[in-house]
């Protein structure tokens, strides 16, 4: 029990240690995110001492941009975790290693929308009030209330799921079913109950007719599973980006004709497979048959640092397990090499082309002198016979950061999908408002075209239209298939969205008042520098959790490599000597 | 003990690692500093704020699970804190709804002649705040022969009034019997009481201004900021759910002048109203004047009346 803390304990000092640890991109980026904070905190402070009237908010307008973006990031939080129904449900490979990527989104997405509600209050010194138990909950009755359950359970959750995925890759270990897996589903459900609940929280109320309207729910599903996914795809082209290994920094890469690296061989004895057992103690259930039929056909490599021991594209039916030393498995994609995955002593690497006699998906390099043992995909069956091993080697076949192209496109086809239904909705809302001319349209014509002269939100809402509509069409087209064109169109969605959900969705609600007066709203600067400090915010945390979360899915950042010094961790470091 | 190191060479590799040392210590402490410096600078606004929130009133109780003991500290706390502020001692009380009684008001849309005198005596009475100014009445000014609220004026500001070819509607809480602000307030800092008014209470109210949305009738205030209400202008008389000066963030609203109506009297707007507009009294008594002119009267209004909110306040016509 002490071990386990003080290994948890470990993680955490080792986690925030490469947190601060990063080429001079990583630092420009966090000071200016910080500097963006601080000024939010200090703008923050101003109206913590002098109220919301620094704000553009009114008895008139009573919620402004605050309320807007926490309604948006509760899209983007919902739709990031609902990336992982392809994965658990339809066992998509691709998105598996999204999975991580997508829950962190959540979390970071989850702190925003509970600072942008906490800068809302007019009294934020009273928040125990909202405390179950120790405040007044009037739950069920407000559904503030519970966008206050969903929203904190929300977080809770997902903090769980990824902390316990990230602990057990770091510990190598294979985690435990029971221990996620019902909460990946309560997660699920609960992602869409977050927005279900905060659209039911405008449509629930009957005084403002333009919101009280049963498609607000269905809309803001469909605009949050199109700007979520959209805001994922940005965050992994960042990721991809920064993990590209420079051309400096690896000194060998699948380069066209170049010979494969002649290592030392021989053929493997009984000692080997002794050393083996004892770093991966599930080969003991082995029978001993069963050693004897497949040893002949094993080898082992010694190799030296920079080796290359298979090669991406090309097609062997050979496996791997590390027995000494360690290895680095790095893939070459849209013209940049990424490390997907670090093999130490008892891992395995080239199984899964192996196994299924594909081509190999990445390159496998020492990193350091390495001893290797070399297995034919036949021999791997047959221990894989062994149900124990056929677990462990299944388990880690996962274990690995593999960013595809491929992946990205599944994305782009739920962000089209998405993009079409919302538009779709959009064009319902539209027609039900400005056909039948009702009284209760008024709202809706301020919004689209201006009435009585007012129309300061005609040239936003034109634009959100314009950008959906562009986006939209682009998605359709096979051009957004192109990395840096689909870069653009997620620019295009997320914009839009924001737009469309946070000014078009929540101002107009508040316009003319229920006596029918029109008072306008104008964010003040102080409150725009309020937004700008919490997504910064929320940015520096999402920085700081993929800062974390990359080298443990790399494999770089794990138990096993406990002496390594941070430079060794973060660095893109093939040729350098691996151990102090 | 270590021993002198005598081979020479072996002094500018220490040096140079000293020196690294050095400068990333360096480089740290520089780094921390410029931090903590610019987190103080910050936080520097903080230092402006008047009216830090003291342990006592952090931690007060929820005005429904107040014993009588803690009532009364935390109602002579206020009279202390309003005396500070506005050097008058004020006489505050928690006054009780009255058994049997469930007040009503009906507006006489014939007699409104739009003065607006009704506001300007409830901001005195109920000791809103001047600048910013917060008014719980909002009269409207209507062209005859419609009632849609889309078509009212409300900056109206003629020589004389009444204009020709408008009738005249103030607007106020209408102390709905199903009102949507209690529903969704998050914390309960707004109930409807037995006699039928909904109040606040200001020291549980978390800002969050979800009943504004709520309300059909946009008869809710926010206190944007400090609230300021000149000394002289000061009612003394107040009551804890009722007029007593509010803070900054919290809601308020028209609560049927609660610090007169459960004495008895009437509210200030219809005691100021020159043209015998405003009615108010007990409907559960079959014998006073607003159960006889519900009685009687053939049409009366209770505005947006498809909301459901069934609203405690009426509007008629002489007819």
């Amino acid at each position: 029990m002490i071990q386990a803390t003080k290994n948890y304990l470990r993680f955490l000092k080792r986690c925030g240690r490469i947190a601060f640890v990063g080429d001079w991109r990583y630092y420009t980026w966090m000071g200016a995110l910080t500097v963006v904070c601080l000024l939010g905190l200090n703008a923050y402070c101003k109206q913590f001492a002098h109220g919301l009237i620094t704000t553009g908010m009114s008895d008139e307008v009573s919620w402004g941009v605050y309320i807007a973006n926490f309604t948006f990031l509760v899209g983007v939080a919902a739709a990031a975790v609902m990336m992982v129904i392809p994965v658990y449900i339809y066992n998509n490979e691709e998105l598996h290693d999204l999975v991580i990527f997508g829950e962190l989104l959540a979390v970071a997405a989850i702190i925003m929308c509970l600072m942008f509600v906490t800068v809302d209050l007019g009294r934020p010194d009273r928040f125990w009030h909202l405390i179950p138990g120790i405040g007044q909950f009037n739950f069920p009755a407000s559904m503030l209330s519970w966008d206050v359950l969903v929203l904190n359970g929300y977080l809770v959750l997902n903090v769980h799921i990824c902390g316990y995925l990230l602990y057990c890759r770091y510990q190598k270990k294979t985690p435990a079913k029971w221990f996620y897996v019902p909460f990946v589903f309560i997660a699920i459900v609960w992602a869409i109950s977050i927005h279900t609940v905060t659209a039911f929280l405008y449509v629930g109320l009957g005084g403002r007719p333009f919101w009280n309207s049963s498609i607000v729910g269905p809309r803001f599903l469909a605009s949050a599973f199109t700007a979520g996914p959209a805001l994922i795809i940005l965050a992994i082209q960042v990721v991809r980006r920064v993990t590209a290994l420079t051309p400096k920094s690896h000194t060998v890469g699948p380069v066209a004709g170049q010979a494969p690296s002649t290592a030392a061989q021989r053929p493997a004895n009984g000692s080997d497979f002794d050393l083996l057992t004892g770093l991966l103690p599930a080969l003991k259930s082995v029978p001993a048959a069963v050693r004897h039929e497949i040893l002949p056909s094993l080898n082992v490599l010694e190799v030296k640092a920079g080796d290359v021991l298979l090669r991406q594209g090309e097609t062997d039916e050979h496996s791997f397990f590390v027995l000494t030393g360690r290895v680095v498995v790095e893939r070459f994609e849209s013209g940049r090499h990424r490390v997907t995955r670090s093999a130490g002593p008892g891992e395995q690497f080239g199984e899964v082309s192996a196994l299924a006699g594909t081509p190999r998906m990445a390159t496998a390099i020492a990193e350091e002198p390495t001893q290797v043992l070399r297995l034919p995909a036949e021999a791997l069956r047959k221990l894989m016979k062994s149900p124990a091993m056929n677990k462990v080697v299944h388990a880690r076949m996962s274990e690995r950061l593999m960013l595809t192209d491929r992946a990205l496109m599944t994305l782009r086809s739920i962000v089209q999908v998405s993009m079409l239904i919302n538009v779709f909705l959009l064009v319902n809302e539209v027609f039900k408002e400005f056909y039948s001319g009702n009284l209760h349209s008024i709202s809706a014509k301020y919004l689209f075209v201006g009435l009585h002269g007012h129309h300061a939100l005609v040239p936003w809402i034109w634009t959100a239209i314009a950008l959906n509509l562009i986006a939209m069409v682009l998605l359709v087209l096979p051009v957004s298939r192109s990395l840096k064109w689909l870069n653009l169109t997620c620019v295009l969605c997320i914009v839009g969205i924001w737009i469309e959900k946070g000014m078009g969705l929540v101002i107009p609600g508040f316009i003319p008042t229920p006596l029918g007066a029109i008072i306008e709203y104008t964010p003040s600067v102080n409150e725009a520098l309020i937004c700008f400090g919490i997504w910064a915010f929320g940015l520096l945390c999402y920085t700081l959790f993929l800062r974390m979360a990359v080298p443990i899915l790399q494999g770089r950042l794990s138990s096993a490599n406990d002496g390594w010094s941070d430079e060794q961790i973060a660095a893109s470091f093939l040729g350098t000597p691996a151990k102090p | 003990m270590r021993k002198p190191n005598p081979d020479m060479s072996a002094l500018p590799a220490t040096a140079t690692e000293k020196s690294v040392n050095r400068r990333s210590f360096l480089r740290t402490s520089a780094v921390l500093t410029t931090g903590l410096a610019a987190l103080a600078a910050s936080l520097k606004p903080l230092m402006e704020m008047e009216d830090f929130p003291t342990a006592e009133r952090f931690l007060q109780k929820y005005y429904k699970e107040m014993t009588p003991d803690d009532m009364a500290k935390v109602l002579k706390r206020i009279s202390t804190e309003v005396e500070q502020q506005y050097g008058l001692r004020p006489h505050v009380r928690d006054y009780k709804p009255m058994d049997g009684v469930e007040f009503v008001y009906c507006l006489n849309l014939t007699r409104c002649i739009g003065c607006r005198k009704c506001v300007h005596a409830c901001v005195a009475e109920n000791n809103q705040s001047r600048t910013p100014e917060i008014q719980y009445i909002r009269v409207l000014k209507m062209p005859h022969g419609s009632l849609d609220i889309e078509k009212a004026e409300h900056n109206y500001d003629a020589e004389q009034v009444p204009e020709k070819g408008f009738f005249y509607m103030p607007v106020q809480c209408q102390q709905c019997k199903n009102p949507p602000c209690v529903k969704v307030c998050p914390v309960h800092a707004t109930w409807q009481e037995t006699d039928g008014i909904t109040v606040i209470d200001y020291d549980w109210c978390i800002g969050c201004r979800y009943c504004e949305a709520a309300c059909p009738y946009w008869a809710r205030r926010f206190n944007f900021t400090k609230p300021a209400i000149p000394k002289e202008r000061l009612n003394p008389e107040m009551s804890y759910l009722g007029n007593r000066p509010r803070r900054q963030g919290v809601m308020e609203k028209c609560h049927f002048c609660i610090q007169r109506t459960r004495q008895g009297k009437y509210p200030a707007c219809l005691e100021v109203c020159p043209a015998g507009a405003r009615k108010f009294g007990n409907v559960l008594d079959p014998n006073s004047e607003v159960s006889y002119i519900l009685r009687t009267k053939r049409v009366f209004i209770q505005l947006k009346e498809e909301m459901g909110t069934s609203p405690r306040f009426f509007y008629y016509f002489d007819v």
